[in-house]
């Protein structure tokens, strides 16, 4: 097959240059191997198809997580910053989470740029057409030009742009987002080699021209004045715009109700299913229909443009439905619209019919990173990007795969949700997913995964000297604290902080278990950790305030782990009498690699997965 | 699998007693047992000469056929005629000819493993082997119709619902939540506790049903010890003389009253005692003491009972029938040999260890581990409450998160997807 018609031979190739294919690219080639980027368009590389942000609950720890591991996603954010904030601050370190508006225009130069500029990596603007199989083994694309390239893996990224079709009132037109052209091709090509595919759908709100609301009628929304980054890389960045907060209105309400019925979602124009995540505005008002007024957040889409995102207001009403609908928001009275706001169907696949590295379990070298898998949101698609790079690169080169637990990341949650659990709607990262969220915080992200970046070659010498002299501060700090202090030093910080005065000694670190002193007193009071940083001091404070909780949590992991790592061998459930029904089938479909995957599959109860143990036992596998 | 016997039935005095053989060859054992190369049908009982090495009885033998059987595999039932010595011929003979004894609970196990039933029904259907009395039958039989499961799943909701709150709080900080979106934890928690604890104190009675209440009957020699517990039991299981002492090891007998079992303890007489034999038998009068849940402190008008204890107990005055005035208030009258006052002593023992009666309808924890599941959820909860004011959010929703698991062992619900379906059902979020 692969003959004349050949152009040239790679080690991978990405298919899509979204927040999922970039990193993939990224990670492969930093990884050595010669690679190539398709992309429908040049122009959509990073594009930040939806809102001009980057992080919120989850999806901060996700995008730092991605960063510890020597991803690009923190780094170039970084470049785009327009406003940061700490969410959460008040209500616990492991809830806290980065999030930033960025420019999006800016978002998209700095990673093509980057990505033009990396070694062993080529970008060609073509659609692939036909995913090139031989023995059950990735052997190269095809274009629909007729252009064959071949290699050893392919990583599919291509986001929602699969047969994608935008949707406005009675309006429908196959295309991505943005009038960015549709991938036509490639669905057959999948489903041709075995893989389901099925169907989803998002929506996103109207752009609309800042010079045309009134600001006055808005509550302003400040970054917060922080010494911190995405990246670990950078130590701070600036607030450059602010956002506004405003609220619908019970007229705007009235509108959208009077004309539901033009709603495709509610005439049946639309099939795909959609997230609970972003309910558009008329499913909000329907849903909720005792609800007098809702939320909306105004973001800038960039410093180079007067258009600004309506979060909160998404969308697929008719075109003049919209134009009525916005301008019932109070300070929209004369707004002008200048995109509509839609919803997007797509072609995506079951990311059960995947392994935990993000392969096919059908098809050899074939890996899948993205909103294909059925996640929504950037930081999830990088998440998801970055692992499919690394592992396409260790099946490439003969290595076991690069799989994070539950335990160690987001990313470990997010790929064994989605390869374990059957998902029926489009997947968004919540910190009430990850069962060790004490564990996973935004601030440890490098402390968890940068070593095991390293270890697997793609945190590069510059982010490993950080990280390094980052652990030693930690340690420096730490012996700092042991100090002894005898009360009679401790009474002006005790008094002062309305702390029960000590009768004995305490160490520095005894001190910081007082509720009402943190490692800020320590250093205000004793003159000391000069020329650290807060966000580190904040680190050591939340390990020391917290430790009996993270301990629990550590305690919890070991006990997880005598039966979540048990290997389940390739059974036929179907046989396996004592298993209820519904166990036995989801058992038989998503072939789970281990006791614990087995035990998060829904609709496997605890006594079937002592069932299982007991047949392991008698089988002798354990 | 390898093939099991073990006796069907209560041990003991019965009409009938049922062996039960479950296992791949359980057909081929009737076949040799009965001396009858018979093709059975299945669920037919046939009657039929059982060999044994020293005897031959006449049973009705029936074959179940795998799957429609208790453990779902080839099971056959021998019914003989009822008393320990020939059943245990029976299942002599069945081991001879290949079975192996069935462990405590195997059947149960196999029919857990073969899904007959759920884990709450195989340890609910422990519970009714075990069962004695009526009202440990219908404790048991309320746990396996799952009401258990339903109660426990109905906290696990309320849980839900403050879990959903609160992570719609933390994962969405800056929606609007309207105040009735908002709602008193703390109080939700305080209802959710006493009704836990409500659940504990109440497996208190399960355990007594499931267990019977132990009496312990304690005393100095000759005061009758042995004459109130045959009275108690109508009975003449104790040895009654005039001598002092003639108690040595400890009696055991049991009645039934009100549908619970009452373990009688019988003591040695407890005195200063150079016999050694009768030595051993104080000693082991007195660890009794440290089990039992209500002691029956024995006098006379001669003697007066010397034996101390931090039990619940009741002042006992036996052979009142020697006296004319009964006023005391601190003694409950009887005359064991005259069956004077007894039936009002079983109301008095009743009453002290059994609280609040027993009602079949009520849900009994019998089960030591969902006790245990039960107690760790409760106290997960109150460690909230101590510290809910001085932490945050994301500590108080794991403590919650960790107390709703354990629940979910009884229930059978552990998937945590419960919670985010309610975030999104109740809030009105998303960008």
């Amino acid at each position: 097959m692969i003959t004349e018609n050949m152009i040239n031979n790679y080690d991978a190739i990405v298919i899509g240059s979204g927040h999922a294919g970039s990193e993939a690219c990224l990670a492969l080639s930093r990884l050595g191997k010669k690679t190539l980027l398709t992309t429908l368009n040049l122009d959509s590389i990073a594009f930040l198809a939806c809102n001009p942000s980057i992080g919120g609950t989850a999806k901060g720890q996700l995008a730092g997580e991605v960063d510890a591991l020597g991803g690009e996603m923190g780094v170039n954010a970084d470049k785009a910053i327009l406003q940061l904030r700490m969410l959460n601050s008040g209500k616990g370190p492991a809830v806290q989470s980065l999030r930033a508006q960025v420019d999006k225009v800016t978002y998209h130069t700095e990673m093509k740029r980057t990505i033009e500029k990396q070694e062993n990596l080529d970008i060609l603007q073509c659609e692939v057409s036909e995913i090139l199989v031989e023995n059950n083994k990735v052997i190269g694309v095809k274009t629909s030009m007729g252009e064959i390239f071949s290699c050893s893996a392919v990583v599919v990224a291509t986001g929602v742009y699969l047969n994608s079709k935008i949707i406005i009132g009675d309006f429908t037109k196959n295309t991505g987002p943005n009038g960015y052209e549709p991938s036509t091709m490639l669905t057959k090509s999948l489903m041709d080699l075995g893989i389901e595919i099925r169907r989803f759908k998002t929506g996103t709100p109207a752009r609309v021209d800042g010079k045309s609301i009134d600001y006055t009628k808005f509550e302003e929304q400040p970054g917060d004045d922080l010494n911190e980054s995405f990246s670990h890389l950078k130590k701070s960045v600036k607030n450059k715009r602010v956002c506004y907060l405003g609220y619908t209105s019970t007229e705007m309400h009235d509108c959208i109700r009077e004309n539901i019925d033009r709603a495709p979602l509610y005439s049946g124009k639309i099939n795909g299913i959609g997230p609970r995540y972003c309910p558009s505005i008329e499913d909000k008002i329907m849903r909720f229909s005792d609800k007098e007024r809702h939320q909306l957040f105004l973001e800038p889409e960039s410093a180079d443009t007067d258009e600004v995102y309506v979060q909160g207001i998404s969308s697929s009403m008719p075109s003049d439905v919209q134009r009525k609908m916005y301008r019932l928001i109070p300070g929209f009275e004369n707004v002008k619209i200048m995109r509509f706001a839609y919803a997007i169907e797509y072609d995506c696949i079951n990311a059960t019919e995947l392994k935990n590295n993000l392969e096919s379990k059908k098809i050899d070298g074939l890996f899948f990173a993205g909103q294909i898998n059925g996640t929504s949101g950037y930081e999830e698609a990088a998440a998801q990007g970055i692992m499919a790079g690394i592992n396409a690169e260790r099946y490439i080169d003969h290595l076991p795969p690069f799989i994070l637990g539950r335990d160690q990341a987001y990313i470990g949650v997010l790929i064994d949700d989605l390869t374990t659990k059957d998902i029926i709607e489009p997947y968004r990262m919540m910190t009430s997913r990850a069962e060790y969220r004490l564990i996973l915080r935004q601030d440890n992200c490098d402390i968890r995964l940068t070593q095991l970046g390293r270890d697997i070659g793609l945190v590069d010498d510059k982010r490993y000297k950080i990280f390094k002299k980052k652990l030693k501060t930690i340690k420096e700090i730490h012996l700092v604290l042991d100090t002894m202090k005898n009360p009679s030093s401790l009474t002006p910080l005790f008094t002062a902080k309305n702390e029960s005065l000590p009768k004995s000694g305490l160490t520095l670190r005894e001190c910081i278990k007082r509720n009402n002193i943190t490692i800020f007193d320590i250093k205000e009071y004793f003159n000391l950790f000069d020329g650290v940083t807060d966000s580190l001091l904040e680190y050591v404070n939340t390990e020391i305030k917290y430790e009996g909780y993270i301990k629990k949590e550590f305690e919890q992991i070991e006990k997880a782990k005598k039966t979540e790592n048990i290997p389940l061998p390739n059974i036929d459930y179907s046989e396996m009498a004592g298993l209820r029904l519904e166990a036995r089938q989801k058992l038989n479909k998503f072939k789970p690699a281990t006791l614990g995957q087995a035990k998060r599959i829904d609709g496997v109860s605890p006594s079937d997965i002592n069932v299982l143990l007991v047949y392991l036992k008698m089988k002798g596998f354990i | 699998m390898e093939t099991i016997v073990a006796l069907a039935t209560p041990a003991g005095n019965s009409g009938v007693a049922v062996i039960r053989i479950s296992g791949d060859n359980a057909k081929s054992i009737l076949q040799k047992i009965i001396r009858e190369d018979l093709d059975f049908e299945p669920r037919k009982m046939y009657l039929k000469n059982v060999y044994t090495s020293n005897l031959v009885d006449k049973c009705l033998v029936v074959y179940f056929a795998s799957p429609n059987s208790f453990t779902g595999e080839d099971v056959a039932e021998i019914q003989s005629h009822g008393g320990y010595f020939l059943a245990q011929q029976i299942i002599k003979e069945c081991i001879s000819l290949g079975c192996n004894m069935a462990t405590a609970g195997e059947f149960s196990k196999r029919a857990f493993i073969n899904g007959k039933m759920s884990i709450d029904q195989a340890e609910g259907i422990m519970d009714l082997i075990n069962a004695e009395s009526d009202a440990q039958a219908k404790v048991g039989s309320t746990l396996m119709q799952g009401k258990l499961k339903e109660k426990i799943q109905q906290y696990q909701n309320n849980l839900t619902d403050m879990l959903a709150e609160i992570e719609a709080k933390l994962d969405y900080p800056e929606y609007e939540y309207t105040s009735d979106e908002s709602s008193d934890i703390k109080e939700k928690l305080k209802d959710l506790i006493s009704s836990l604890d409500g659940l504990i104190s109440d497996s208190q009675n399960g355990l007594i049903i499931k267990n019977g209440v132990k009496v312990a009957i304690v005393g100095a020699p000759n005061v009758g010890k042995s004459s109130l517990l045959n009275a108690l039991t109508k009975s003449n299981k104790a040895i009654v003389t005039d001598i002092a002492g003639t108690t040595r090891d400890i009696v055991e007998a049991e009645y039934e009253y009100k549908g619970i079992i009452f373990r009688l303890f019988d003591t040695a007489g407890i005195h200063d005692s150079d016999d050694i034999v009768e030595k051993i038998g104080i000693d082991r009068a007195l660890s009794t003491l440290e089990n039992v849940d209500i002691v029956l402190r024995v006098s006379t008008p001669d003697t007066t009972c010397n034996v101390e204890t931090d039990k619940p107990y009741i002042n006992v005055f036996n052979k009142s029938d020697l006296l004319t005035s009964k006023s005391n208030q601190d003694y409950f009258f009887i005359s064991a040999i005259n069956n004077e006052n007894i039936d009002a002593l079983k109301e008095e023992i009743f009453n002290q260890t059994v609280k609040e009666g027993i009602q079949s309808d009520k849900l009994y924890l019998t089960n030591t581990r969902h006790i245990d599941c039960v107690k760790f959820a409760s106290s997960a909860l109150k460690n909230i409450l101590d510290i809910f004011d001085s932490t945050t959010m994301d500590i108080v929703s794991s403590e919650l998160k960790s107390a709703w698991s354990i629940l979910g062992e009884i229930s059978g619900i552990t998937s945590d997807e419960a919670i985010i379906d309610k975030i999104f059902s109740k809030f009105c979020l998303g960008k």
